[in-house]
């Protein structure tokens, strides 16, 4: 049969469907119309030429096939036609009634942890200075979470009234602050740590300590160490550290200020305040009218850190500090009740979380 | 502690001339910030916050000693009677190392109260005046000097006093009425009776003072820290004088606290002083630590002259000579914190002020470290959550035996993962999964009201194993209620599994994670992070070509059975088509309608097919026959 027709008609016939389907608009429908069954140089006109000029014996045969094919591009254009009509005419309607002002669909919105941010902040605040994250178990040894930090074999904190224990496991319990994070890794590192250059690093993570649930006290709460060895680390190291840090986090107007205090894994001590970054200083609810709000702990690695970890202390130094994240999060949100933290109400955490 | 300002300008006077604000700055700048203020009695007490490593600093004289030393001021002496010793009255034996001298006196008691001032600093103090000299006297003497003192009714104490081991299971009934079963690291004081007192704790109920007592023999004495703090810590027992005692006490004190108390009672009650005397000896002071100025430099940021920390350590009570490069420096009696160069560099620094220390960054001394994949990863997918509207959760770590068993796997038992002190049954058990967690607050925030609820968490999850629970980083994700319905746009209808299929997708997770159904329109999934693909070494992936021809799209409307399994239509038509043109073969509508021939529903599978060339209508008609002989074979029609 094929043989009777043109052989470019024939191939243009295999491609109509794709050519049909081709088509975006009406204009180029059109086209496409006007070369298939045009009135004038159309594939169908030549067609019918043929039909015209055959012989007698194939008129009958041949006429049956050309009606075919026309059917069957007729049909096509007219659906594909009925089709593109009708999405112009969809397309017509919401432009003559779209209102702005009417609300449009919302792609979807959630928000990451307001803890969760804030500690991300503080990874990228520290990260230009080169420290990396790193991170521990929260279920801990005694040695770790204790010992390796210069607390004492009969230090308070240690009591099952401040600390979980496992019952199958009385040598384990939940890590009562990120600390056990420095003894880990220092105990990691501690045999290449002239290669390395030191080491400096944040652990944020989650602690628990046994406290009853109320509006400022959680069993289960989260801190970020930060700590830092290299040659001759002293103060000053500390307090540059943080000015930059804090500066960061709050403004480049921020002042710090360090007082001293105790924590058996450092020597000296510290308490840092930091100018009261919701009233610029000027006394306000939060800073009690000083102007002043204490932010984190921190001081120089105790020599007995270092040497648990088999660094030796009169090579090496460094300083470390922990943060409340808790605290500070209530404290730059002024949110009331720690406890909304762990409720998860979703109007809560949309209001306080965001995407980054 | 509280600190009132009357008592304490009587021990710095040039405390006086200082504003609240000032003294309590000067104190916050020593590492005392005070945490409030109270007018009491006439007076202003100041809340002074003490860390545990000053014991030396629990009382008027401890921060008047401080204060003196920051503001360079005199301290006001100490007013002491002349208390001449004398024989032992009642033999007093110290049979134990933890106790080197214990002081005492024995006094006939005279008529008279204490003073309307000294029960008025008592109650600006919080400690209620008892109104029998010799007990607010070792009260005030307490809180003004820091030395715990006690007195016992002379007349009920039978022979000999020692100072002893307690014998395991002697009891002793105690001041506050307690019996207490001792044990032999129990330090006691004793007569020949039995316990008469918990050394440093708590005085005994038999020998207290009452307004009968007559005859009163004085206790002032040192014990061991270590000791005072277990005795505490086993009867749970904590009081002032424990306090005190346990943080470290000033051996030196013994005999002048003693003295002080002599001359309260002779004053308050014309108390006769019948002997005083002493057994034991104050201990030999702690070897001399030395701070060498290398030392000193490092921690300072800077170099300090000599003179000047040799200064500031003198100002504090210690004894510093120069040796070579270094200070060899003998602490007070008072200080027990002074050990290692370092705390000696720190006593420089605090009383210099801290304010003067440089501010400088650390130089790197090596390269930067990466963050870790596993990290980079978690980071990753809560973005990528929250972006797609789910908010973060963060819930206890910790959930009730019942609430665990929900979606614990049999073989991982909760006893491995129960707490041996929990805050509650309900907090007892290491979570096996995230799910009970996420369950409970999705339902709380469908109580409240929300429509529609998107929770993840990322969060350890615990196994029990022989060597204790094993932690692994899990993510879960809850979705719930309705979607949609709230613009003119988009249709509202119920969050479905497949929602979740879809999420768990986009996450690329390997494979489709089971989907619970966690109550009427709530469900979620739990992965543990190391199934998730971590982030590619690339940066961007190898180029592969891709054909620039057109690709053809047909879709084929089947009949198929309810009960038809897709993932067997989808491979069995799949399998059918050559592979190295076919782009995508997917289900893109699913159709059940009454109009349908009964127990039927209707798919439209779409195929996609491209090439490096013009895919002609015929080579592609052969395949979509093919694709649907295939589903034919299993049972599916085309559709009409």
């Amino acid at each position: 049969m094929d043989q009777l027709l043109p052989p470019e008609i024939v191939e243009a016939g295999q491609t109509f469907p794709a050519a049909l389907a081709a088509c975006g608009d009406l204009d180029t429908l059109l086209r496409l119309k006007g070369a298939f069954v045009g009135r004038e140089a159309s594939h169908a006109t030549r067609l019918m030429e043929l039909l015209k000029t055959a012989p007698k014996e194939q008129k009958r045969e041949l006429g049956a096939a050309i009606n075919g094919l026309k059917q069957q591009w007729e049909e096509g254009l007219k659906a594909r036609q009925a089709e593109l009509e009708a999405a112009k005419r969809k397309l017509g309607a919401l432009a003559t009634t779209w209102d702005p002002a009417l609300p449009p669909p919302q792609p979807p919105r959630g928000a990451l942890h307001p803890l969760n941010r804030l500690m991300d902040r503080l990874v990228d605040v520290f990260r230009p200075m080169g420290f990396h994250v790193e991170e521990g178990p929260e279920v801990e040894t005694e040695a770790h979470n204790f010992d390796g930090l210069n607390i004492p074999e009969d230090h308070p904190a240690k009591a099952s009234s401040d600390t979980f224990y496992l019952a199958a496991h009385p040598e384990l319990l939940l890590r009562t602050h990120t600390s056990p994070v420095q003894v880990r890794t220092l105990l990691r590192v501690a045999p290449d740590l002239a290669a390395r250059g030191g080491i400096r690093f944040l652990a944020p993570g989650r602690v628990y300590r046994k406290d009853e649930i109320d509006p400022t006290h959680s069993p289960m709460f989260h801190q970020v160490e930060g700590m830092l060895v290299g040659h001759n680390i002293g103060m000053q190291h500390l307090k540059g550290t943080l000015e930059y840090a804090l500066r960061a986090l709050f403004g480049p107007d921020t002042e710090i200020r360090l007082r001293p205090s105790y924590f058996p894994f450092v020597e000296p001590g510290c308490e840092v305040d930091v100018s009261c970054p919701l009233c610029g200083a000027t006394g306000c609810r939060v800073c009690k009218g000083s102007g002043w709000v204490e932010i984190l702990g921190a001081g120089l690695i105790h020599p007995n850190v270092l040497t648990y970890a088999g660094i030796d202390p009169s090579e090496w130094s460094g300083w470390a500090f922990g943060m409340g994240v808790e605290r500070m999060a209530m404290m730059l949100s002024q949110t009331p009740d720690l406890r909304l933290f762990f409720e998860n109400d979703q109007r809560f955490l949309k209001a306080m979380g965001g995407l980054d | 502690m509280w600190i009132e300002r009357k008592v304490l300008a009587q021990e710095i006077p040039a405390a006086a001339a200082l504003d609240t604000r000032q003294l309590c700055e000067a104190l916050a700048a020593l590492g005392f910030p005070v945490d409030g203020v109270a007018a009491l009695e006439g007076t202003e007490a100041l809340d002074v916050d003490i860390t545990a490593n000053r014991g030396d600093a629990m009382s008027h004289r401890g921060i008047a000693r401080e204060l003196a030393a920051k503001l360079q001021q005199p301290l006001a002496p100490i007013a002491t009677g002349a208390v001449t010793e004398g024989e032992a009255l009642v033999p007093v034996r110290l049979e134990a190392e933890a106790c080197p001298i214990y002081a005492t006196a024995v006094l006939d008691l005279g008529e008279g109260v204490t003073p309307e001032t000294v029960q008025s600093f008592l109650r600006a103090l919080e400690a209620s005046p008892k109104r029998l000299p010799a007990v607010d006297a070792s009260n005030e003497l307490l809180l003004r000097y820091g030395h715990p003192t006690h007195a016992f009714d002379a007349d009920a104490i039978r022979g000999a006093v020692s100072v002893r081991w307690a014998k395991a299971g002697e009891t002793l009934v105690t001041l506050d009425g307690v019996t207490r079963t001792l044990t032999e690291r129990d330090l006691i004081i004793a007569d020949e009776a039995g316990p008469i007192a918990l050394a440093g704790v708590m005085g005994g109920d038999s020998t207290k003072v009452t307004e009968d007592t007559r005859r009163v023999l004085l206790e002032s004495a040192w014990f061991e820290p270590k000791v005072v703090r277990a005795t505490a810590r086993r009867h749970s027992l904590h009081t002032d004088a424990s306090h005190r005692f346990g943080r470290g006490a000033d051996p030196a004190m013994a005999r002048v606290a003693r003295d002080l108390l002599v001359a309260r009672l002779q004053a308050w009650c014309q108390a006769k002083l019948i002997g005083a005397w002493t057994a034991g000896a104050v201990p030999a002071p702690a070897a001399p630590v030395d701070l060498g100025l290398a030392l000193l430099a490092r921690v300072a940021g800077e170099a300090l002259p000599v003179e000047a920390a040799q200064e500031a350590l003198s100002r504090l009570g210690c004894i510093v000579t120069t040796v070579g490069d270094h200070l060899r420096v003998a602490p007070p009696t008072w200080r027990h914190d002074l050990a290692i160069a370092e705390d000696l560099a720190e006593e420089v620094l605090r009383l210099r002020g801290y304010e003067h220390i440089p501010s400088v960054l650390p130089p790197m001394e090596g390269p930067p470290e990466h963050l870790a994949p596993a990290y980079l990863l978690r980071q990753r997918v809560a973005r990528r959550l929250a972006q797609l509207g789910f908010h973060q959760a963060v819930t206890y770590g910790f959930i009730s035996p019942e609430a665990d068993a929900l979606f614990a796997s049999p073989d991982n038992p909760a006893a491995g993962r129960t707490l041996a002190n929990p805050l509650g049954y309900e907090y007892s058990v290491l979570r096996a999964s995230l799910l009970p967690s996420l369950k409970a607050t999705a339902e709380q925030n469908l109580r409240q009201g929300a429509r529609q609820i998107k929770l993840f968490e990322l969060a350890p999850t615990y196994r029990s194993t022989p060597a204790g629970p094993w932690e692994q980083v899990t993510l879960a994700a809850v979705w719930g209620g309705v979607q949609g319905g709230e613009d003119y746009l988009s249709p509202a209808r119920a969050v479905l599994e497949a929602d979740l299929a879809g999420l768990a997708r986009d996450l690329d997770l390997p494979g489709l994670p089971a989907i619970h159904r966690l109550a009427d329109g709530l469900f979620g999934f739990e992965v543990e992070l190391d199934a998730l693909p971590r982030p590619q070494d690339r940066i961007i992936p190898l180029f592969r070509p891709f054909s620039r021809f057109p690709a053809v799209e047909r879709d084929l409307s089947l009949l198929v059975d309810l009960g038809q399994s897709y993932a067997a239509l989808h491979q069995a038509m799949g399998a059918s088509l050559p592979a190295e043109s076919l782009l995508e073969l997917r289900c893109v509508d699913v159709f059940r309608h009454k109009s349908l021939p009964e127990g039927q529903q209707a798919w439209l599978l779409r195929m996609r097919f491209q090439a490096e060339r013009t895919l002609v209508g015929d080579e592609v008609d052969g395949w979509v026959a093919a694709a649907l002989a295939a589903a034919e074979s299993l049972g599916a029609k085309l559709r009409a």
